[in-house]
């Protein structure tokens, strides 16, 4: 490839950058930059001027008004990651005071208590055991015995709600109760200690917010398209992460017609991390696909051809988050991979790996960024080492000795104070030894042969900095296509230059100019070439890098909003949650049929949709450049600019394709059922299938009563009444022993491991009258209750049949803790030795409020989180359309269970009884 | 209130610039110009402290409208570059630079040689280093015109030239451009910066004139004044400087080196493994094998069918005298590794037999005698070449099998 014969005019000094700046919205406008004689060769010629930039590009028109998904949704909700509204403190006060200054807040507080009343267990768990008798939350004044040893809470509890109310009120002095208590058990209280806790919290997160900031572990993007070189119908393969963690990757064949679809199923892979990146190089006419997560990397090889199956390679395991991994245009199975600590490998599939770089230094000055990049050049043993300070190129055959700085962020490149770069790309397929570098404020094009000096510079103007870069080259004669992609706000921008000579630079012959004439200049300036310009005239066929055109905005997937049918204002929400995700991935490519040429871009978010869009390219007659006189472009007579704009209308067949979408995306969404049916929900989505496993084969009552049933029926009898069983005192052995029989000291043992001793040794020692006679009668209660219902989903599924009662009281703070929660746990299965099993009220000496409070609950083993979540979808379900609220992980099946209705109610005296015995709101706080 | 005013308008003025950047990046110029033309109330209430001030946008988004509104004219965007001349002190050159970048693509070069005169005699206070910088480059545009007015010229003066007496004047005024190019020019090139046409053109000059020792400094200045980039241009234009006064061998020899050192793989490699390769000295020869293996490494060379056929020339020469096998040898050896599948693999000798048939003679030569005669490239070609009846694949196979233990010398 020959060097330009003379480069655009440019200072050179070295140093740091001097020039102050920031992100200038319109710094990329209006500006040629430099100018420079072309057009050798030509006879008849006066010295042509080329700008560097706003020379006439080709002409990309959008074919239709949005983009358009390629894939349907997944099935499965996705999780969005947390915004900044979730993390940032939010208060009117506050962001009163804090006015006119900038910086955010981190709502540090919030999140702590949100991990103590999530977690409870591991904030206080031990401590909390301990001492749960001793801490009351009734609203019942405290007889005199139990005042010795219980203190009663809930004043406590009220004081905190009222210091939530008035935060920021500087008279917080009042809260003398609470400062007396924090200062009372601040030092013990915790099971982790507070100051480390909080520590810990704290960088938990100031990482999210500055990933929320910027996100470098998407650099690169994970979305690659792999042209399949067969001729005839134009079909490649989409390469993207998907499922609901991303850790699965997909190949999927894609025929591109008017708008492309897949076809068949796509090969799929799960891996063990979420996938950051997918880079691709095609080498001897097959694709190298390396896939990058936090620890692994991994790489597939992919023959050029249909059908032809991906396989796996090689996985590799990093110690450390790799940030970078590149693949190898040159030679097959060469990749190269850099980790957070500033480690650069040569990853070969063969040798294996050939560390080139180690240190956790910048290049060429300080910067606390651990994100490190590397790429190739256009010499196959030369890698390109980068961080945020800039690039250098490294032998690997001698990388200590052997290396050049490529770019380097100072007044080399003229470089703002405070640019950093963002993404390094090697340019191999449009010019063997040009290299883009992106920062947040510009984009430059570097020659190899010429380090430090770019030869090309320009403000891209975007919002966000572009992490992803995609280029096709043009070509001869034809400009090479940049696509430049922003994660957060979606941008993609498409930019050309043009780095040869270029045969579509013609212009109008200019001495017929008549302003020329006027000028009274002879029209034609003859220059003998081989007297004048040696150098121009003998500089071969290649021109200096020229930018092309102007920038255009390309459509980004949250455009398609407004052109998608009216949605119902909480389903608009959702989709416009889904749609605005972050931009993962981005890739592109030309096709060329005949004199239509397209360029197709795709686009992938992180909720896993892939949009895609259709460029067409509108030939332009050979023209002057747009700005010229009068005399050349008569007024409207201009071809490039009266055709209509981009379209504003979706073309049917895409119309149709959101219509699909649309109907897959709610399906997947899960629509909360129609409100002409009785409300009913899925126990599945609260509990784990272990949870739900029933005890191994029946319980001792089960068995007894099934015994008696068979008897009864046997002796064509009836069974009077089931008491006279369950009147008998509960032997207390045989309770707390499983089928397996414990002796007392294991039983102990058991209970107390299971932290219920306490309890234990109460029940075997002071077992007065007067409570098992009350426990006896909850049991009577609680046999009626579950007579007929012999599952615990349908248990569950009808507690919720009270809806309407439970939304009557739903007002009144956090949701209650729903009546029919005693049922749920004591026919839980599988309990810890210890705790009392099916049908052990008896057992409990507490009375029915203490049963239904989460002490109670606790101790028998149930665990907190689950009845926050249990709380908090009660809740959601009385307020309205539930959003999916759950975590990945139990999303198993979540269709209602339609049997479930046929499921005998809830008494409603239950509610009330509840409703009069619980005090409301009882909303646990500090793990008490 | 008033404050909250200032919010408000600010809050409009940022809207409506995101409108006309949403419009310029979509090329709605229309648009956009509506939107500026509101966006000019901006400048009456500039509280802005930030980098690009409303003077500029306006400046940088009417320029970019004009250059491609379908109804804009030059007279209207020489007018508009006018007003935004005054609008900035600070920015007055900048803008004076810009619009004769224009008028230069647009083939104006009168136009903008008046402006860059007027630009060049504007003053005003103290300069600041960036004016001082776009001063210079002002002056040396100027240069640039007055050098293409000589050129001119002289043309002329070369077409007419036994017309003695009209040519005085011509003359005369040749000289004239001369003396202003050069003074201009000649400034610039002291700066370290890519002046690849400032020097070349002052050059062409010097030498016009006959002061070939002025060029031969500036040029040597260029190529190796270590506050200059490494211009790989620098050291070519020294090259065909020195070629051009016929300079000894060695002396260009030399040129190339450093050009080799810094761009191993510059299209003028070719030139130097040539010149290399005629010499007598084995130590020039051997430096010609480098060279020209050097340039094979790049990717951009990979198909370049001449310097294959360098390379092939020069291993035959080796292979057939016997003498020497130890340079192939110490080359060969940092590419054993990876050049069979970076140049020799199967894929690529079914290509090149497809596309360039004399390419994938020369490359089977080379992988022949470098990888013995089992190696892939090698095999595929000669059969290829064998079944299509060809000579000389035919004469290329005996030729390798005939030299085969050379591979075993080479690789061991």
């Amino acid at each position: 490839m020959e060097f330009p014969a003379a480069l655009f005019p440019s200072y050179f000094s070295a140093g740091p950058p001097r020039e102050e700046g920031g992100p200038a919205p319109v710094a990329g406008w209006g500006e040629h930059g430099q100018v420079l004689e072309g057009g050798p060769g030509r006879r008849q010629a006066q010295p042509a001027f080329v700008p560097r930039r706003g020379a006439t590009g080709e002409r990309w028109e959008a074919a239709d008004a949005a983009a358009v998904p390629v894939l349907l949704p997944s099935a499965g909700c996705w999780i969005p990651s947390p915004a900044p509204q979730d993390i940032l403190y939010r208060s009117g006060l506050f962001k009163k005071l804090r006015a006119g200054k900038s910086g955010a807040t981190l709502d540090f507080a919030r999140q702590l208590g949100h991990f103590f009343v999530d977690h409870p267990e591991d904030a206080f768990g031990s401590l909390g055991r301990l001492l749960h008798k001793n801490f009351y939350l009734g609203n019942s004044k405290l007889k005199r015995p139990a005042r010795n040893s219980t203190i009663r809470m809930t004043a406590l509890v009220e004081d905190i709600d009222r210091l939530e109310a008035r935060r920021g009120c500087p008279r917080q002095h009042l809260a003398s109760r609470l400062r007396w208590f924090s200062h009372l058990c601040r030092d013990w209280l915790f099971e982790v200690p507070l100051g480390l806790l909080a520590d810990c919290l704290h960088e938990e997160l100031m990482l999210q917010w500055s990933n929320l900031l910027f996100d470098d572990s998407l650099t690169g993007g994970a979305l690659a398209w792999l042209p399949l070189g067969d001729g005839g119908t134009p079909v490649g393969r989409l390469v993207y992460p998907g499922g609901q963690a991303m850790n699965h990757l997909f190949f999927q064949d894609v025929v591109l017609e008017e708008l492309p679809h897949t076809r068949g199923s796509p090969a799929q892979f799960e891996l063990s991390g979420r996938v950051r990146q997918v880079a691709a190089a095609r080498v001897d006419g097959e694709d190298f696909i390396g896939v990058r997560s936090d620890y692994h990397c991994g790489v597939w090889r992919v023959p050029g051809r249909t059908g032809a199956a991906p396989t796996p390679l090689q996985v590799i395991h990093t110690d450390v988050p790799a940030s970078c991994l590149t693949v190898s245009p040159h030679l097959p199975g060469e990749l190269s991979v850099c980790t957070q600590s500033g480690t650069v490998y040569l990853w070969n599939v063969e040798t294996g790996l050939q560390q080139l770089r180690y240190g956790p230094q910048t290049m060429f000055f300080r910067d606390h960024s651990p994100w490190r990049w590397s790429d190739f050049t256009a010499h196959p043993r030369v890698l390109s080492c980068a961080d945020r300070t800039g690039l250098q190129c490294l032998d690997a055959r001698a990388p200590k000795k052997c290396h050049f700085d490529l770019f380097k962020v100072g007044e080399e490149a003229g470089c703002q104070q405070g640019e950093r770069v963002v993404l390094p790309m090697y340019l191999g397929r449009a010019h063997p030894s040009q290299y883009l570098v992106t920062t947040q404020f510009s984009m430059y094009v570097l020659d190899e042969r010429l380090p430090l000096v770019p030869i090309l510079k320009w403000a891209h103007m975007m919002k966000a900095p572009p992490l992803f870069a995609h280029v096709m080259p043009g070509n001869p004669g034809r400009s090479h296509k940049v696509l430049l992609g922003a994660s957060r706000t979606q941008e993609l921008l498409l930019l050309q230059y043009r780095g040869k000579r270029s045969t579509i630079w013609v212009r109008a012959p200019l001495c017929l100019h008549p302003s020329l004439l006027i000028a009274g200049t002879s029209c034609c300036w003859r220059l003998c070439s081989r007297a004048g310009f040696w150098g121009v005239s003998s500089g071969g066929s290649q021109s200096a890098c020229q930018l092309a055109g102007t920038p255009q905005k390309l459509h980004s997937i949250a455009g398609c909003l407004q052109h998608l049918p009216t949605q119902l204002p909480h389903r608009h929400h959702l989709l416009q949650q889904r749609l605005t995700a972050p931009a993962t991935g981005m890739a592109a490519t030309l096709q060329e049929d005949g004199p239509h040429k397209s360029m197709l871009v795709f686009q992938l978010s992180e909720a896993g949709d892939v949009f895609c869009q259709r460029l067409t390219h509108k030939a332009t007659q050979p023209s002057a450049p747009p700005s010229r006189d009068e005399a050349t472009t008569a007024p409207g007579s201009s071809p490039l600019f009266k055709a209509p704009p981009s379209p504003v209308v979706l073309s049917p067949a895409a119309a149709l394709q959101y219509r699909r979408w649309l109907r897959a995306f709610h399906r997947a969404c899960r629509e909360p059922p129609r409100h002409t049916w009785p409300p009913s929900l899925s126990q599945r989505r609260l509990f784990t299938r272990r949870d739900l496993e029933g005890p191994e084969g029946p319980t001792t009552l089960q068995r007894q009563m099934r015994q008696r049933l068979r008897q009864a029926m046997q002796e064509g009898g009836r069974i009077q009444c089931w008491e006279p069983l369950a009147l008998q005192p509960p032997p207390l052995p045989q309770t707390l022993e499983p089928a397996g029989g414990l002796d007392p000291l294991s039983a102990r043992l058991t209970a107390a491991w299971a932290g219920d001793w306490e309890q234990w040794w109460e029940e075997r020692t002071s077992f007065s009258v007067a409570q098992k006679q009350r426990a006896l009668r909850e049991r009577r209660r609680q046999q009626k209750r579950a007579r007929g219902r012999r599952s615990l989903s349908a248990s569950f599924t009808s507690s919720l049949t009270y809806q309407s009662e439970l939304s009557e009281l739903s007002d009144a703070g956090p949701p209650l803790l729903s009546p029919g929660r005693p049922h749920v746990f004591s026919q839980e299965g599988s309990p810890p030795a210890g705790s009392p099993p099916v049908c052990s009220p008896p057992t409990s000496p507490v009375p029915d409020e203490a049963l239904l409070s989460s002490q109670s609950l606790r101790c028998r083993g149930i665990p907190k989180e689950r009845r926050k979540t249990l709380r908090d979808y009660l809740s959601v379900w009385a307020e309205g359309p539930p959003e999916p609220p759950e975590p990945p992980g139990s999303q198993a099946s979540q269709l209602c269970i339609p049997s479930s209705q046929s499921q005998p109610c809830i008494p409603s005296s239950q509610t009330q009884l509840s409703s009069a015995s619980q005090p409301r709101h009882k909303r646990p706080r500090m793990g008490f | 209130s008033s404050n909250e005013h200032k919010l408000n308008f600010k809050k409009s003025k940022e809207a409506c610039l995101s409108y006309i950047q949403d419009a310029l990046l979509q090329k709605q110029w229309e648009r956009a110009a509506e939107f500026l033309t509101c966006y000019v109330e901006s400048l009456e209430k500039d509280y802005s402290r930030e980098h690009i001030g409303p003077s500029e946008m306006i400046w940088r988004i009417g320029t970019e409208i004009l250059w491609h509104h379908s109804h804009s004219s030059m007279k209207e965007f020489n007018c508009f570059m006018e007003q935004m001349k005054t609008l900035g002190v600070k920015r007055y050159l900048k803008v004076c630079l810009e619009h004769v970048f224009h008028l230069l693509c647009n083939g104006q070069i009168d136009e903008a040689y008046q402006n860059l005169s007027l630009a060049e005699s504007w003053r005003f206070g103290e300069q600041t280093a960036i004016q001082d910088k776009e001063m210079k480059l002002i002056q040396a545009y100027r240069g640039l015109l007055d050098y293409c007015s000589w050129s001119k010229q002289k043309n002329i003066l070369l077409e007419h030239g036994e017309d003695v007496f009209s040519d005085l004047a011509v003359e005369q005024e040749m000289h004239g451009y001369f003396r202003k190019a050069a003074v201009n020019l000649k400034e610039i090139i002291k700066i370290p910066g890519v002046w690849d046409v400032f020097v070349k053109c002052y050059v062409d000059l010097l030498e016009f004139y006959g002061d070939h020792n002025e060029a031969r400094q500036v040029l040597n200045e260029y190529a190796y004044n270590s506050k200059f980039p490494a211009n790989p241009n620098a050291h070519v234009y020294l090259y065909q400087f020195l070629k051009r006064q016929g300079e000894s061998k060695k002396s260009l020899i030399s040129a190339l080196k450093i050009l080799h050192d810094i761009v191993p793989s510059h299209e003028l490699m070719i030139d130097f493994n040539t010149m290399l390769q005629k010499s007598k000295k084995r130590k020039k020869r051997r430096l010609g094998l480098e060279v020209i293996f050097a340039a094979l490494d790049y990717a951009g060379w990979k198909e370049n069918a001449k310097a294959w056929s360098c390379l092939a020339r020069q291993v035959k020469q080796i292979v057939i005298s016997e003498k020497h096998l130890d340079w192939i040898k110490q080359e060969w050896n940092s590419r054993k590794d990876w050049w069979p599948a970076f140049h020799f693999s199967r894929y690529l000798a079914k290509r090149n037999w497809q596309e360039d048939k004399s390419l994938s003679y020369e490359k089977a030569l080379v992988a022949g005698i470098l990888l013995g005669k089992g190696c892939k490239y090698f095999k595929h070609v000669s059969h290829q070449g064998c079944k299509a009846q060809l000579k000389r694949f035919r004469m290329l196979k005996k030729f390798v099998n005939r030299h085969n233990p050379v591979y075993l010398r080479i690789s061991g």
